[in-house]
């Protein structure tokens, strides 16, 4: 099992600022353990990346908490469990109960797991999926609305990678675009990127995620990346060029609906003018078939009084059997 | 002592707790609501606070001059805009976007040097299992029976098809290859009557064979005496003539009897006594001319 941090080393976390700290590295509050502590407490120094900017004490500590609200569905439940199968720097929490002070007893339940993010998956009305992504301690939060889910058990997603490996991420280019969703870009690759050196990562890179924004919603793609292999020993076979990708799933898309500055909680700092709830949604649809019969009734007396009004001329042959 | 022990339980929890309240004092309502205030009209009063975003992002980034193979990702950029309700486009983007990133990925690591792809026999727990891959497979391969089978069923309809429309195309020239035979056959004997026959003795065409037949070797000319027993299809023409076609055309001499006994059975003899008694033979004195001298004469003997 993991080694569990302290209370000590997390009370240690909060009021630890970085601004003395070498010049390459800006103030980082939340990746906060020094790396002193690190390396005492945790494995040996690994081999750090030894170009000349680079900060060879970087070390990517980040862990997510994976929960959900309690009356979830099957099939968010499903993408729950896959998420954390893709995920394996995530703990996998219980289930969260009632919505009242949600906010705080999310943070203090990250706090306690000593994870720097966490996922939550909350199910309103069995029907709609809301998806909080938030860095812990300070750190800003997101409320996006699930839509179009697709867990990796469908059978029409037919690829498989290795558990734990490390993914590529891609993003489209409309991530630069804005100042929030340079925020997400940046939320995202923390919170999915699996750490380098990770415990339970496994070595190759076998599968890209596909973050895009199409239509003001970030679609999420996860594929395979598979090459058809000749020779048994060689690890380029040929390029890249009969690369193919085949899709593992699982499939989302994300609406974002709010972000806050604080973790699930704070000051709003985005809001997303296009978005209207389901629950409005639902709503609209109802009112637009409510009125169907008053307005049969409504469009009966109209056409009558509008055949009152204008008499239409009698016919060449009206009067052709009246005799008859 | 222990109310002392709760105060200094209490005071070691409050500092985190601090922090993290003096965060969201005014945010409960906002994060909980599930209608959010919001229209589809999209300039309305949304909040949009820039500045803080960039500081926000400024705070939780990492450093910028870390090295790649931490952050592991790649911008693509989008040639054109995709329609959303269009999933086939949209897809594709999609698997464009993904194969772009996964060659970029694959070409920084070149030049790092690092492995990237997975060797045929790294083994290692897969994120989906075998059960579930089996199932996968199983349904791939049925997937494939079925189409197969549908393009084989449609062929075979196709061919079958074609096949009778060839026939009904050969059975058609047959018909016609044997109706143009029979009258061209019909013609030629019209042709052979219209020339007329032939003076007595006399031979037409020089490929007539003069038979003789108790007629006095009429040259052949379809006479309307048909022998009653004789069938429709028997090719002797009821009375032999055509048999004795020999190399040269020489007429062959056949015996009075067997000459009688073809033209009253036929070519090759008694055939089970078929209908002797029809309406045409009751009307048919050809035979009775010579007969009835014999039976005649027994009369005229006994009496």
């Amino acid at each position: 099992m993991a080694k569990k941090r302290k209370h000590s080393e997390t009370a240690v976390a909060a009021p630890q600022k970085k601004e003395e700290v070498a010049p390459e590295r800006p103030k980082r509050t939340l990746l906060g353990w020094k790396d002193k502590e690190a390396a005492a407490v945790a494995a040996p120094a690994e081999d750090k990346d030894d170009e000349v900017h680079q900060p060879t004490n970087f070390r990517n500590k980040e862990k997510v908490l994976v929960t959900c609200s309690r009356r979830i569905a099957y099939r968010y439940r499903h993408l729950m469990l896959n998420v954390v199968s893709l995920l394996p720097h995530c703990k996998k929490d219980n289930k969260v109960e009632s919505q009242s002070s949600k906010g705080v007893a999310l943070s203090e339940m990250v706090e306690l797991k000593s994870c720097s993010s966490c996922l939550f998956f909350e199910c309103r009305k069995h029907k709609d999926l809301y998806l909080w992504m938030a860095k812990c301690p300070s750190g800003p939060s997101v409320k996006f609305l699930v839509n179009a889910v697709h867990t990796m058990e469908e059978l029409k997603l037919t690829g498989n990678h290795l558990k734990g490996s490390r993914p590529l991420l891609t993003f489209s280019a409309n991530f630069d675009k804005d100042a929030h969703w340079k925020l997400l870009k940046e939320m995202i690759t923390q919170i999915f990127g699996v750490p380098k050196e990770h415990r339970k990562s496994k070595p190759y890179h076998d599968h890209v995620f596909v973050f895009s924004i199409v239509d003001d919603h970030i679609w999420f793609r996860n594929y395979q990346i598979s090459v058809p292999h000749n020779e048994s020993d060689k690890m380029a076979r040929g390029g890249l060029d009969k690369m193919t990708l085949v899709e593992v799933g699982p499939r989302f898309c994300l609406n974002p609906i709010k972000i806050f500055g604080g973790s699930f909680g704070g000051p709003t700092l985005y809001e997303n003018p296009f978005y209207i709830s389901p629950n409005q949604i639902r709503a609209l649809e109802k009112r637009k078939t409510a009125g169907k019969y008053a307005k049969k009734v409504k469009a009966k007396t109209r056409r009558k009084v509008h055949e009152l009004s204008n008499q239409l001329e009698a016919g060449e042959f009206s009067e052709m059997w009246k005799d008859q | 002592m222990r109310t002392s022990k709760l105060d200094s339980d209490m005071e070691d929890v409050e500092p985190m707790e601090g922090e993290v309240n003096g965060e969201f004092t005014d945010s409960d309502s906002d994060s909980e609501e599930e209608d959010v205030r919001k229209s589809a009209i999209p300039s309305k009063d949304a909040v949009y606070d820039r500045d803080a975003i960039n500081d926000k992002l400024r705070e939780i980034s990492w450093p910028e001059n870390l090295g790649w193979i931490h952050k592991l990702s790649l911008d693509i950029n989008q040639e054109q805009d995709v329609d959303v309700n269009d999933d086939l486009a949209r897809e594709m983007a999609f698997f464009a976007q993904a194969s772009e990133g996964s060659r970029r990925g694959f070409e920084k690591n070149e030049t790092m040097g690092i492995p990237f792809l997975r060797p045929l026999d790294y083994y290692g727990e897969m994120v989906k299992s075998d059960t579930h891959m089996l199932k996968v497979k199983s349904r791939l391969l049925a997937d494939k029976r079925n189409m197969e089978e549908s393009e084989e069923r449609r062929k075979a309809r196709d061919s079958k098809r074609q096949a009778k429309e060839v026939q009904a195309q050969k059975q058609k020239e047959r018909a016609a290859l044997k109706k143009s035979e029979i009258e061209a056959v019909k013609k030629w004997r019209k042709q052979r009557q219209q020339n007329g026959f032939p003076a007595a003795g006399g031979k037409k065409n020089g490929d007539e064979i003069g038979l003789e037949f108790g007629d006095g070797g009429k040259p052949f000319a379809k006479s309307n005496w048909q022998r009653p027993g004789v069938s429709p299809g028997d090719r002797s023409g009821g009375q032999g003539r055509m048999k004795s076609r020999n190399g040269a055309g020489k007429p062959v001499k056949k015996i009075v009897k067997r000459v009688r006994k073809d033209s009253k059975f036929g070519y090759g003899g008694r055939k089970g006594l078929k209908k002797q008694n029809t309406a045409d033979t009751t009307d048919d004195f050809r035979g009775f001319r010579k007969a009835g001298g014999d039976a005649g004469t027994k009369r005229r003997r006994k009496q």
